[in-house]
């Protein structure tokens, strides 16, 4: 009786609250099956229309449409897996080792999580020019693979999991690689489910650097493909709207496929720290 | 080799490297381009020139002034929303949790070009979503980004919608991990719910909260994709943050040495709240 | 040089360079040159390179589509880092261009070197002392040029009674625009007052154009808070109190507000005669374009509003050929004429204006050869603008005043005063006299 009362009406506030998070995304949805000349008509239009196709086709034909979804995936999922190794290894130093210049190095580590990043973006792309790294998929990856979030967030975990575990696997006669793949992953993969998320997230929609790394056009990501269709006054945002729907697409598979183990996982790290 | 005695160094070497290259190396060439003027084969040394001139550009003080009223505006309303948010996905009575759940999230999932042009239709006068809805409660059609006052309202709105899902996602993970029985002890001990928010929730969640405090302060002193997309500042620079100067100074203006000076204040100013945060909130490495 | 940096770098990447990563240019077999750009001129200068490989079979250009705002950051990035990683060839607004050539010096190549200066009088008239350098060096050859226009509803006109041809002053078409509104709810022009995603200062800069005023004179200082700048605010203002300035702000509202026939003039220059019939092919017939309306009788209607050009990279190995190109697309009319049917971009180069094209009726306009009025605009001695290397500070200190002036009543000549004032400072610049 009492969950008949008591769920609907926090039902229906959190279907309402689900209404104005997912509404500007069925506009979306629904602005990228209109032509351009419809898409800003008022009020505005909340059912498909008919050009869904004859979009895509155009966007197809000005970014090749496959290849670039080809590409981002590529980067995004290189560089997340990297991001997590990194992560892993680095996390498992802190939290569980001790050596020289430890902490040092870590409190400069986070105090990069402030430097805003438009600052680096020069010293990094003359660096990547000098050497001959320019316009190639390592120049997207290699900066982002050292993710001082992710390390934090690693470590905060590891300092929870209890030092006996390890040794109990190293008294078994575990070398140090085998108590790490063997023990640690196993107790982190929750930690990395959520890492991975957050990971995927930035990659995917990374802008600024992938469009000053980039001078192939078959080499762009999403993102950039999806700004050389601006063309101030004449952009045709019938494409863009198919790229943009297109591109929160794998997003949300990642998330629902992860979503299990990503709210157990933010929880380990953030609870024990 | 691996030993146990090496081991750690060679777990931190990849990080280290990445550090130092792309980390390390850039920061400082930043502080050395920030006493400097000038670009390319015109650049040169000029000492601490544009630290004094930032302390003198009544512009910078205005960005500072303007992420500051949102910082303390926005933050705790995200935040608190954030947590009602998760309390109610958490509710054993709620129908459908999971299809809210990816909803309530699926706006951090935006790339900057999408959010741009959803939320400047959404925010038109004279022909967005918002002042259409607002019609039908019988409101006046607002001017979102053309009253200095509504504009920082459109942000406050613009980022309390792109991250509340994702504190809330945050916050929902925490409170599954309050163990049952600390609410069962209590309500044997006939402590009602709000009793029950306070003595039990709360302190449990501390943690967490503290973390979301820690990154969404760092966030919104950074910020830069909102007003650059939706007001480009304006009007008349009452939403012009401190990021965004900085991407006009270095990116419109060519001017880098001061672009690279004021990302040296901010970054001094974020330092300093952080550590304040931690000190506030009783010290936690 | 060969830096620490550079060591420690390539120390650290050794592993990954060596499978692949970086691609020494080949030295055999034709040069191949980049071509930075954006649509929808990318069309018609892909158009020509095909052709130019033809011919030099030697060469091949890669014309790429990088976006606008996209190609700012680009090339600003490319000059930062001293040139390196830029195109070959380089598609530059006015508004950026005195800033690549004066802040970045040796960005952009002197193209003297390649004899460009004989082309010093084949472009409309007052873009040559564009592509100037403080140097004396020719920076860039003319692509495009946009000569000031204003394209009308026809039908409003009419049911509101007001004949086009009686508007000859900006006066003139205040009354005009109160009549439409009275009669139509037609706004006569658009203007983003809070500058909502950037500044919209085309239809002012029009007005000052018309007068020979920018933010700068030719000697580089502050103009912004002249008689012509106050002059051409106050129009604004006047436009805005009578309540046939509409606010445009927001990415769909301009478009609706035309769609719905909502604004009985659009203020804008000889590229959008292509760009109209595209945006709404319903409206075919309704539209025309002539000359703006003076700012005083008799005054002057002619402007040009802006420009650009294709520039060679200062760090490119094929400066030579890249300008083989460049002289090649834009100084045979043929060949920008090609350039304009494909990409719509209104050529820069005067001999292109003998094509029957510039003459002929467009159904579209009614009949009206639309393209007559811009051409004309040039005959009569449309100058262009000194821009300068702080354009961006002006344009951001112009825009702020202006927002002023639009939602918050300021008076065009305080606010204006004020910002030349904040632009002088800023940019360590002289006030003009008077």
């Amino acid at each position: 009786m009492t969950r008949l009362i008591r769920g609907w009406p926090l039902t229906i506030v959190l279907a309402a609250v689900f209404g104005l998070s997912v509404g500007p995304f069925y506009w979306l949805a629904m602005a990228a099956t209109h032509a351009n000349s419809e898409i800003f008509s008022y009020p505005p239009k909340f059912y498909p229309g008919d050009q869904l196709l004859e979009n895509t086709r155009k966007l197809e034909e000005s970014i090749g449409l496959l290849n670039v979804l080809g590409n981002t995936l590529f980067v995004a999922v290189v560089q997340t897996a990297g991001a997590l190794v990194v992560s892993l290894l680095a996390g498992y130093a802190f939290a569980k080792f001790t050596f020289k210049g430890r902490d040092a190095f870590f409190v400069l580590l986070l105090s990069t999580l402030v430097i805003p990043g438009g600052v680096t973006i020069i010293p990094i792309f003359e660096m990547m020019n000098d050497i001959g790294l320019i316009d190639s998929f390592p120049a997207l990856i290699l900066p982002s693979l050292s993710v001082p979030f992710g390390i934090f967030l690693m470590r905060q975990s590891l300092l929870a999991v209890p030092d006996d575990l390890l040794d109990a696997a190293r008294v078994d006669g575990a070398g140090e690689l085998r108590v790490l793949v063997q023990v640690v992953v196993p107790v982190m993969r929750p930690v990395l489910a959520a890492l991975a998320v957050f990971l995927f997230l930035g990659a995917w929609n990374d802008f600024l650097w992938p469009l000053i790394a980039l001078r192939t056009p078959e080499m762009h990501t999403l993102p950039v493909a999806l700004a050389s269709l601006q063309a101030t006054t004449r952009t045709d945002f019938g494409q863009v709207m198919v790229g943009t729907a297109l591109s929160a697409l794998p997003m949300m598979a990642l998330f629902l496929i992860l979503q299990k183990q990503f709210i157990s996982g933010l929880l380990a790290g953030a609870t024990k720290g | 080799m691996i030993t146990r005695r090496n081991v750690p160094y060679v777990l931190i070497l990849p990080a280290l490297a990445g550090f130092l290259v792309f980390k390390a190396y850039p920061i400082l060439a930043a502080a050395y381009i920030s006493l400097t003027t000038g670009a390319g084969a015109a650049r040169s040394f000029v000492g601490l020139d544009n630290y004094v001139r930032l302390v003198n550009d009544p512009l910078f003080w205005t960005s500072l002034w303007n992420t500051g009223l949102i910082l303390v505006v926005q933050v705790p309303i995200m935040l608190l929303l954030a947590l009602v948010l998760a309390l109610g996905l958490n509710s054993p009575f709620v129908r459908l949790r999971a299809t809210w759940r990816l909803g309530v999230f699926m706006p951090s999932l935006t790339g900057l070009v999408a959010y741009g042009v959803m939320f400047s239709v959404i925010l038109s006068k004279e022909s967005g979503l918002l002042n259409w809805m607002l019609g039908f409660l019988g409101v006046d059609p607002i001017d979102w980004l053309g009253s200095p006052f509504w504009a920082r309202i459109a942000i406050v709105i613009a980022l309390t919608w792109h991250y509340t899902g994702y504190n809330a996602v945050i916050y929902l993970a925490g409170l599954q991990s309050i163990p049952k029985e600390l609410y069962e002890a209590s309500m044997v001990d006939g402590a009602g719910s709000i009793r029950r928010f306070w003595s039990i929730t709360v302190p449990q969640l501390r943690p967490i909260l503290l973390l979301t405090i820690v990154l969404s302060t760092i966030g919104t002193l950074q910020l830069f994709d909102e007003p650059f997309v939706l007001t480009g500042g304006g009007p008349d620079n009452t939403t012009l943050t401190i990021s965004l100067y900085l991407y006009q100074n270095g990116f419109r203006y060519f001017d880098f040495g001061y672009a690279a000076a004021i990302a040296y204040a901010l970054t001094l100013i974020v330092a300093g709240f952080g550590l304040l945060q931690i000190k506030l909130t009783g010290g936690r490495k | 040089m060969i830096n620490r940096r550079g060591a420690l770098a390539l120390l650290l990447l050794l592993p990954i360079t060596a499978c692949g990563g970086a691609q020494p240019e080949a030295q055999a077999g034709p040069v191949k040159i980049t071509v930075w750009t954006w649509k929808p001129a990318s069309a018609g200068l892909a158009a020509v390179a095909r052709d130019f490989e033809k011919a030099n079979p030697s060469i091949k250009v890669d014309v790429q589509a990088v976006g606008n705002p996209a190609i700012w950051e680009k090339i600003t990035i490319g000059m930062a880092a001293g040139g390196k990683g830029l195109g070959d060839v380089l598609h530059i607004g006015v508004d950026y261009l005195p800033g690549y050539t004066e802040k970045f010096p040796g960005g952009l190549a002197d193209l003297r070197e390649f004899g460009a200066d004989k082309h010093k009088d084949a472009f409309a008239k007052g873009l040559w002392p564009t592509v100037l350098g403080k140097d004396g060096g020719v920076y860039a050859l003319p692509w495009e040029v946009n000569p000031a226009g204003v394209f009308y509803r026809q039908d409003l006109f009419e049911k509101a009674g007001v004949d086009p041809a009686t508007v000859t002053t900006w006066d003139e078409a205040i009354e005009a625009g109160k009549k439409i509104k009275e009669a139509t709810g037609a706004y006569l022009v658009g203007v983003n007052k809070p500058a909502a995603g950037g500044a919209d200062m085309d239809f002012y800069q029009m007005l000052l154009q018309q007068q020979g005023a920018f933010y700068f004179n030719q000697q580089g200082e502050v103009t912004l808070g002249g008689d012509a700048a106050v002059r051409a605010m106050t129009l604004l203002k006047r436009m805005n109190d009578a309540g046939i300035l509409a606010d445009i702000s927001g990415e769909g509202t301009f478009k609706q507000l035309v769609s719905n026939g909502k604004l009985a003039v659009l203020p804008w220059p000889a590229w959008a005669v292509s760009y109209i019939p595209e945006m709404r092919p319903e409206q075919k017939g309704l539209w025309r374009s002539m000359q703006p309306p003076a700012i005083s009788s008799g005054g002057k209607r002619a402007a040009i509003v802006n420009s650009t050009y294709l520039s060679v990279s200062g760090n490119s190995p094929h400066r030579k050929e890249a300008y083989a190109f460049v002289e090649y697309a834009l100084t045979r009319p043929e060949v920008i004429n090609k350039i304009f049917k494909e990409g719509g971009v209104f050529p820069a180069l005067s001999a292109a204006y003998t094509d029957p094209i510039f003459d002929r009726p467009d159904d579209y306009y009614g009949g009206q050869p639309a393209l007559k009025t811009f051409t004309d605009s040039l005959a009569e001695g449309a100058d262009a603008t000194y821009y300068s290397s702080d354009y961006a500070r002006a344009l951001k200190i112009a825009s702020d005043a202006q927002t002023q002036v639009l939602t918050k009543g300021a008076d065009p000549a305080a606010a204006l005063t004020q910002a030349a004032e904040l632009l002088a400072q800023q940019t360590n610049r002289k006030l003009a006299s008077g």
